[in-house]
């Protein structure tokens, strides 16, 4: 019995989300009180379903090479808790943020859907029933960037739908190759190439497997494919741009791992060329993010970079294929959605509030706006890597891995440009609080308005606590996700 | 039935005395004489055609009971007869569908004349084909000569004039190294009748002798023929003349005269030079060299022209190409595809001009292309005529012309040195005939630019019409059940 | 069932269309209730053959000893059958709304119904000189069709066509003579026909099977020889929708495949360079097509570039030469035929709706008709080849077919197929969502409806099919797999 409930958490959000055009025009109140009743069931469901066992659930067959299924695993539960307790929050926080658009039901419909997707995709048992609900997740999140309906938002959606695509065709191509060379398509621990068959195509499934990390790359920001996130964030709604940069981009970090660990076996890329060249690519991402992130002076872009840079320490630690660096990775998944839904959260009530874009506008906000900007600083340090923030545990156990690794090159080079990053980190974000709470004596200070009323400051407040108790209390979740991470090797 | 054998030589003088005769009969009783002559003519050589098939062998007719090689004689096999049926059927179309134009081309006073020139044509046509002596060939082509201009001039404007003259000039021109290579083989066999001519010609060619004017006596023929039937370079006649001349007149002169030359060129191969002689010469090279190059001048001129009937005139000079194209390449399957063609262009051409005539008129008398969009909607019966006609030029399914285009590319796989290029040709030359004849289809049914005029009486139709009709119906049951009529030729080449 | 009943489904159409051109007095209720009956009828008749006919061939005449007219209904020309019998009645009743307001529908119902009887033709030809009198007869049928509205571009666009079409055959003919003076003369048969005869794996050989597939291929809108197809895309849309991406294209696809799999044999080609030239081009083609419809601004010339892509997808598939490759391509005929037609209806709807026809005009119309949008907004999802919809299983079989083959050439086309899916993507998805979410001008559509249920019932029943085919497709796919392995 347990097993349908696989499927209704996946559809209960789609259900309602495509139902939301059918209230019609009625009160935004109805709406919102349809919308959070949603995602607090939704929330609930993944609760239960996080403490029960492994359950597998195969749905249907398109042809007999072709079958849909779902399955729940550790890391299925990992990322639907992440998705849905990060979509409820950055929704709390749209009902007020959308307050005065018009549309909001579109927002909702495709809000609930993408968080459906996403859950779909965390229960996917096989590649074919990941790429579809991949493929999905772009098609449905899309118009949440464009939700402006301005010429520039629709050019930058559709910039990430082809991104999204172009990364995803990429990944097909290996999925073919996979579905010649693997026993099966369904994921296994370790992975199920066939020796056998593999034997003398080493070669071509290195790279096939290089292009299709690089392809589902693209929705993780790692760089070459990563340029949709700078162009899409700035012009989507912030809830939308948190759960963007937040949870969905986790979708490429959750393909990656699938396809390295569940289809392909880590045995079979550590220390060859492909594991050099994917760890070249996520540390050049690592650092050039932080670098154009600290150029940055629009607000949400310079966060959208800070995603690129951070969504590739979670590569990083994927790709250097020892078990502390996977468990450092899965911890910075969970904690850097936290970190960086905060933050957008709080880009999203410092516009809502003053109406200002740029960094250079926001001296002297910490008076105006006491208590989203501390939440602010919090999720800084945290995003920095100071202790005793979260940040720190997941980066600890990131540099550990690395230099378990031993590698030639990269066990020292990662750790290096992790600390790098890190600084650069501390150098964009936090001259903000500074000149925040402290402006420059000839500085005019804004004036001290409501912050948004508590749906938004409560939201930020509580996800900024957050990221400082995860920091304290972040021995469970690491020894659940090392024990997850040694399973795999 | 052994008594047909006589029908031939009945047919020719028929048709003289037919012409003797309408030279003084008014126009309607001329009409009515000639018409008869013809349709008897066809039923004629259609028994023989019968009679011969059953005997499965060739005859030769004696004219006067003089034995060869002194006397003259005719030779009977199906093949000619077949032949001719089909010519005196086209002609006796040709002058049905015409009859229209003829009256307005030529007024009251001169028609009985053009039956006149009708009825020579028709009598060296059949002489042409049945003769079995070089010299009454090259009297008949004179003959015929005279006549084709007449059926020519008789529209008397200017153009036509010209044309005759050209028309004339190149024909003599013709007849003259015809006559010239007679006299060469005259001298060096002394025979005029084809299977002595035949004999001494293997035997002298066998031993090495006079193998220089042997050579020129046959290629002076050949080109004298090919000068006649309009081969690439010598067409540019063809657009003049059949452009301006009255429709029939244009369908006989591009349908049947042309190919009576060509039947009597075969014949000469077959009978008089022998197969081996000729091809072992190589004149057939020269042959299909300019065949292909004919096919595609041809075309690409017709592709040019803005004028309905000119285009419809060099688009013979292309369907001439093909046929010395198959001459060229073999005489079995070669010539039996030249001859399937001879009887495709002599069926189709006709129904294109006479097909052309009528649209001229419903779009008011200007042959242009602009002004006779839409024409096909005043009259259905020529749009339809115009649209197998053309159709089967381009060689689609259910036509003679996929027939005609299977046999020549079959043929073609014969010779492994003409193989790519005759199907390449072949290839080229549909797309061309589908650039002309499908814009002009299409011209035909686009929107009419202005109001047509009125479609005229039906009772004035039914001449055009049953014509038309007959034609379009041989063309596709001729090429939807070809194999009889391949398998006549085919016996019929076997029997040459 | 005996098969001398194959004649039935392609004269009974063949019949009521000239019929139809024939009629004196008419009215449109008369003629267009004559269409849809004779199209009903042979749609049934169709269906019932093919699960009831037996395989053997019926000769109705011979044009010559070697040129035999006959008429045999194997498992290949059931498969396309089936697809032209499907979706040729849902065209007819989106003609109904879509013509309503059209002259000359004497003509065009004429014409529509005597291609249909045509095409049916070609299903059931037994032999390469039926399928190539057909195959001209396709040609003939359609130019008035393509030429309907008779303005100058519609002219041009049909003579081009017409020269194309006429052309290429001419080429084809010649390499169907070179089978037929071979020896091939007899039926179809699976594997080839060619095998132990003088010229087999001959450099002429090779030659005279690249002029049948350039000369079949320009149907097939092979890349040099594709360029009537966006040109004809100024026809009626029933027209655009049903030939241009299902009827006349997809026979010149079913020509080349009796041409590489049933006559000159995949044992024959593989590893030849003709294969390799044939591939080339249609990789090229698959590129091309794709890039020129990111191009295009008119809507509809861009669907059609689509379909020179896409039909080169399944060039592709038939010249691997393997099994795999040929079901992929079977699959994506049958698929790519219900997306394509579905995108064409929809952007015929809104020309007709509307009468904006260019992608930029699209803004905001998604509002005004959703239900058309919705439509065409799965079908350019199906056509990308995302899943769970239609397009993405024939991709699929098609990729692991080349992944199978294992070539360099084949290597080269799986890469060439996945950006030319991409660029789907790229062309498709901006109508989708400009309809969607693109500015209109304020009331600009306040005038603007939702075409009639003529219209609509197609949309729906072929979004359904695209979907149901792409969540259960284990059926077309076991059908597919059938006659790839020669069944």
């Amino acid at each position: 019995m347990n097993q349908w409930l696989l499927p209704i958490s996946v559809l209960l959000p789609m259900a309602v989300g495509a139902a939301l055009p059918l209230l019609g025009k009625k009160s935004h109140r109805t709406l919102h009180l349809v919308v959070l009743a949603a995602l607090l069931l939704q929330a609930v469901f993944v609760t239960w379903l996080l403490l029960l066992p492994q359950i597998e659930l195969p749905l249907f067959a398109m042809t007999d090479t072709l079958t849909v299924s779902l399955r729940m695993d550790g890391f299925s539960k990992l990322f639907m808790a992440v998705a849905a307790y990060g979509f409820l929050a950055a929704g709390i926080f749209a009902f007020r943020y959308m307050e005065h658009s018009q549309r909001q039901e579109s927002f909702f419909t495709f809000f609930l859907l993408s968080l459906g997707a996403m859950v779909g995709m965390a229960l996917s048992s096989n590649l074919i029933t990941m790429y579809l609900f991949f493929e999905c997740l772009t098609l449905l999140s899309m118009p949440l960037v464009l939700h402006d309906r301005t010429k520039e938002s629709i050019r930058a959606a559709l910039k990430y739908l082809f991104y999204s695509v172009a990364g995803a065709f990429l990944a097909l191509c290996a999925i073919f190759f996979l579905a010649r060379y693997c026993t099966t398509l369904d994921f296994q621990a370790g992975g199920s190439l066939d020796p056998a068959l593999a034997a003398g195509h080493e070669t071509l499934l290195r790279v096939v497997i290089f292009l299709g990390v690089v392809g589902f790359g693209a929705k993780a920001g790692l760089y070459p494919l990563h340029g949709w996130l700078p162009t899409a964030h700035p012009v989507a709604p912030a809830p939308a741009s948190a759960v963007l940069s937040g949870i969905i981009t986790k979708a490429g970090v959750l393909a990656i791992l699938r396809l390295i660990y569940f289809c392909v076996g880590p045995e079979f890329l550590i220390g060859t060329w492909v594991q050099q060249a994917l760890l070249g690519l996520s540390l050049l991402t690592v650092f050039m993010g932080s670098m154009m992130a600290y150029r940055e002076k629009q607000f949400k872009k310079r966060l959208a970079y800070s995603s690129v840079s951070q969504i590739s320490y979670v590569l990083t630690g994927l790709f250097f294929m020892t078990a502390q660096s996977v468990q450092g990775g899965l911890l910075h998944v969970v904690f850097h959605a936290c970190i960086k839904i905060c933050l957008f959260l709080v880009a999203g009530s410092l516009i809502f509030n003053t109406g200002k874009h740029s960094v250079e506008e926001y001296h002297g906000m910490g008076k105006a706006m006491p208590k989203t900007m501390i939440g602010f600083t919090m999720a800084s340090l945290a995003l920095v890597g100071i202790p005793p923030f979260n940040g720190f545990v997941s980066k600890w156990y990131l540099a550990l891995g690395a230099l378990r690794a031993e590698l030639p090159v990269f066990s020292w080079l990662g750790p290096v440009v992790l600390l790098i990053s890190a600084l650069l980190t501390a150098g964009y974000l936090l001259p903000i609080t500074i000149h925040g709470f402290f402006p420059g004596p000839k500085e005019s200070v804004p004036e001290k308005n409501n912050e948004g009323g508590p749906l938004m400051w409560v939201t930020i407040s509580v996800l900024a606590l957050l990221t400082l108790c995860s920091g304290l209390f972040a021995r469970p979740l690491a020894q659940a996700f090392g024990a997850m991470a040694e399973a795999l090797f | 039935m052994s008594f047909s054998v006589n029908f031939p030589l009945f047919c020719i003088v028929g048709s003289l005395l037919t012409a003797v005769v309408s030279s003084v009969l008014g126009d309607r009783w001329a009409r009515r004489v000639c018409m008869a002559m013809v349709s008897v003519v066809a039923v004629l050589n259609g028994v023989l055609l019968g009679y011969l098939t059953g005997l499965g062998r060739s005859v030769s007719y004696t004219m006067g009971h003089y034995p060869h090689p002194w006397g003259n004689e005719l030779t009977l096999d199906s093949l000619e007869a077949l032949v001719s049926v089909v010519f005196s059927l086209v002609l006796l179309l040709c002058l049905l569908g015409g009859k229209a134009q003829l009256q307005r081309d030529l007024g009251d006073r001169k028609r009985n004349l053009y039956y006149v020139m009708a009825a020579l044509v028709q009598t060296s046509l059949l002489a042409l084909v049945y003769t079995n002596d070089v010299f009454t060939g090259y009297v008949f082509i004179e003959i015929c000569t005279i006549a084709s201009c007449g059926l020519l001039m008789i529209r008397q404007i200017g153009r036509t004039t010209l044309a005759s003259v050209r028309y004339m000039i190149f024909s003599l021109i013709g007849s003259g190294l015809f006559m010239l290579g007679v006299v060469f083989l005259y001298n060096i066999t002394g025979h005029l009748l084809m299977p002595e001519l035949k004999q001494t010609l293997a035997d002298l060619w066998q031993s090495g002798l006079y193998r220089a004017p042997l050579l020129t006596g046959m290629s002076l023929i050949t080109i004298g023929l090919a000068i006649k039937s309009g081969l690439f370079p010598f067409h540019f006649w063809m657009p003049d003349t059949y452009g301006y001349a009255t429709p029939s007149s244009a369908g006989i002169l591009s349908g049947l005269v042309s190919k009576g030359y060509i039947f009597l060129l075969l014949k000469l191969i077959f009978r008089a030079f022998g197969t081996q002689v000729f091809y072992g010469a190589g004149i057939h090279h020269i042959l299909y060299l300019l065949g292909v190059i004919g096919m595609v001048v041809g075309s690409v001129s017709a592709i040019r022209e803005d004028d309905i009937f000119r285009m419809v005139a060099y688009s013979s000079a292309a369907q001439i190409g093909y046929i010395y194209m198959g001459i060229g390449i073999s005489p079995d399957l070669g010539v039996t595809a030249a001859v399937y063609h001879i009887l495709t262009h002599a069926i189709t051409k006709p129904a294109l001009f006479l097909a052309s005539a009528q649209l001229t008129d419903g779009a008011g008398g200007s042959k242009r292309f602009r002004e006779l969009q839409g024409a096909a909607y005043s009259n259905w019966v020529a749009g339809l005529g115009f649209s197998v006609g053309a159709l089967s030029m381009i060689g689609l399914p259910f036509t003679m012309g996929l027939i005609a285009k299977y046999l020549f590319a079959r043929a073609a796989f014969q010779s492994e040195l003409k193989m790519i290029p005759t199907l390449v040709v072949l290839g080229i030359s549909t797309v061309l005939n589908t650039l002309y004849f499908a814009r002009t289809i299409l011209r035909l049914y686009n929107r009419p630019k202005r109001k047509l005029a009125k479609p005229c009486p039906v009772r004035r139709q039914i001449p055009y019409a049953v014509s038309a009709l007959v034609l379009s119906g041989m063309n596709l049951l001729l090429g939807i059940v070809a194999q009889p009529l391949i398998s006549m030729i085919e016996q019929g080449l076997k029997q040459f | 069932m005996n098969s001398v009943f194959l004649l039935l489904p392609v004269c009974l159409p063949i019949a009521v269309g000239l019929g139809i051109f024939f009629l004196k007095r008419h009215s449109a209720g008369l003629i267009s209730g004559l269409a849809m009956g004779a199209t009903l009828a042979a749609s049934v008749l169709t269906w019932l053959l093919i699960f009831l006919c037996r395989q053997e061939s019926f000769v109705l005449l011979h044009l010559t000893d070697a040129l035999s007219f006959c008429f045999r209904f194997d498992s290949l020309g059931r498969f396309y059958a089936g697809i032209v019998a499907t979706l040729w009645p849902l065209t007819v009743l989106y003609a109904f709304s879509y013509m309503a307001h059209e002259g000359h529908k004497r003509v065009f119902y004429s014409f529509f119904t005597v291609a249909y009887g045509v095409t049916l033709g070609i299903c059931t030809a037994g032999n390469l000189i039926t399928l190539y009198c057909f195959y001209e007869m396709l040609t003939l049928s359609t130019v008035p069709l393509v030429m309907h509205n008779l303005t100058r571009q519609a002219v041009r666009a049909a003579r081009t066509y017409l020269a194309f079409s006429l052309g290429g055959a001419a080429f084809a003919f010649a390499s169907v003579i070179f089978l037929v003076t071979n020896g091939a003369v007899g039926e179809f048969s699976f594997g080839g026909l060619l095998a132990g005869h003088p010229y087999e794996r001959s450099a002429l050989t090779w030659v005279f099977f690249l002029l049948g597939f350039f000369g079949f291929g320009v149907k097939a809108a092979v890349f040099p020889l594709h360029i009537w197809l966006p040109k004809a895309s100024v026809a009626p849309t029933p027209v655009t929708a049903l030939l241009h991406a299902v009827a006349v294209v997809n026979s010149g696809i079913f020509a080349v495949m009796r041409l590489v799999w049933y006559c000159y044999g995949p044992t024959l080609l593989r590893g030849s360079w003709a294969q390799n030239i044939a591939l080339g081009f249609a990789i090229i083609t698959m590129v091309y097509g794709a890039v020129y419809a990111v191009k295009e601004g008119h809507w509809k010339r861009r669907l059609a570039y689509s379909t020179v892509s896409n039909l080169s997808y399944m060039l592709f598939g038939i010249l691997l030469l393997t099994p795999q490759g040929l079901e992929g391509s079977l699959l994506h005929m049958a698929f790519h035929s219900c997306m394509k037609i579905l995108a064409f209806f929809c952007a015929g709807a809104v020309f007709h709706q509307t009468g904006r026809e260019y992608n930029a005009s699209l803004g905001g119309l998604g509002r005004a008709m959703p239900v058309t949008f919705t439509c065409f907004t799965i079908s350019a999802v199906a056509l990308t080849g995302i899943p769970p919809f239609n397009g993405f299983v024939s991709k699929w079989y098609l990729l692991t077919a080349a992944a199978e083959c294992g070539t360099p050439m084949a290597y080269a086309g799986a890469g060439a197929l996945l950006l030319s899916a991409l660029l789907t993507a790229v062309y498709m998805m901006p109508n989708a969502v400009s309809g969607w979410f693109g500015r209109a001008e304020p009331g600009s559509l306040d005038t603007i409806r939702e075409a009639d249920w003529r219209m609509g019932l197609p949309h729906v029943v072929l979004s359904l099919g695209t979907l149901i085919t792409g969540l259960f497709a284990q059926p077309v796919v076991q059908a597919a797999a059938a006659i790839a392995a020669g069944g």
